[in-house]
């Protein structure tokens, strides 16, 4: 199935789009949806083992298998409050 | 008469104003008010000093409104007592000293749990609604990542 992953913050600096078009199975998971994004898309390689999944505007996590037709969006831990760590834009 | 309790949930590139937030969450049995606001800081502390020139903010708004209505019921289950709830969040460029974030909690009297709910309220927002700020300053840009966090399922 075609699936479209929304990206945010650092992860759209980093791939240099809003979304990526994926064709994965029937039947995939976040799990291996995070390995699917990694191999076809280097520069999201590192940023995998901390993304955030959200299926249909609801955190998922790697089990969860994702629906035909959701909308899936991918980020990194959310940042509206206290700042933990600094990622250099240069690099993002 | 059935009374509806306000909930005011936004993510707008507008100017935050509160007193119109403060009016619409005032029933006429309200008597308290708690008012959360954070502000852009011109000055933040990474162990260095660092100054910020603006702040960029971004939401996935859909979601990030779908997650303002989870922590306002959250904070109705918890603080019965609370009548009115506004969470607002701004977004785009803020400059320093200007307001990004606004939380009111509204119930009859002060010593009913308002204060304590706008605690939790921003504690969660800042938990599990998707919203991201990119810092700006003399030395260039950095988005600000939050920790992985522990809450998403509760």
């Amino acid at each position: 199935m075609q699936i479209r992953v929304l990206l945010f913050a650092t992860l759209r600096d980093r791939a240099g789009a809003r979304s990526l078009e994926l064709d994965v199975p029937s039947g995939t998971t976040v799990g291996g949806l995070k390995v699917k994004v990694a191999s076809d898309f280097p520069k999201l390689r590192e940023s995998m083992s901390t993304v955030l999944i959200a299926l249909n505007r609801e955190y998922a996590f790697d089990e969860a298998v994702v629906p035909e037709g959701a909308e899936v969006a991918m980020f990194p831990p959310v940042s509206g409050g206290a700042s933990e760590l600094i990622v250099p834009a240069s690099i993002a | 008469m059935v009374l509806d309790f306000p909930t005011i949930l936004s993510v707008t590139e507008q100017e935050l104003d509160l007193d119109d937030l403060l009016r619409k969450v005032t029933l006429p049995g309200t008597g308290a008010a708690a008012i959360f606001a954070g502000m852009v800081r011109a000055i933040s502390s990474q162990g260095i000093l660092r100054e910020t020139a603006y702040l960029h903010y971004e939401a996935y708004v859909p979601m990030a409104e779908a997650k303002m209505r989870q922590v306002s019921e959250e904070i109705r289950k918890r603080w019965r007592a609370v009548q009115g709830i506004a969470i607002v969040q701004r977004i785009g460029r803020l400059d320093p000293g200007t307001p990004t974030i606004m939380i009111i909690c509204t119930a009859a009297h002060r010593d009913s749990g308002v204060f304590e709910a706008a605690r939790y309220g921003i504690d969660r927002l800042k938990e599990i609604v998707p919203i991201w700020k990119k810092e700006v300053g003399p030395d260039g840009e950095a988005w600000v990542e939050g920790s992985h966090p522990t809450g998403l399922q509760s």
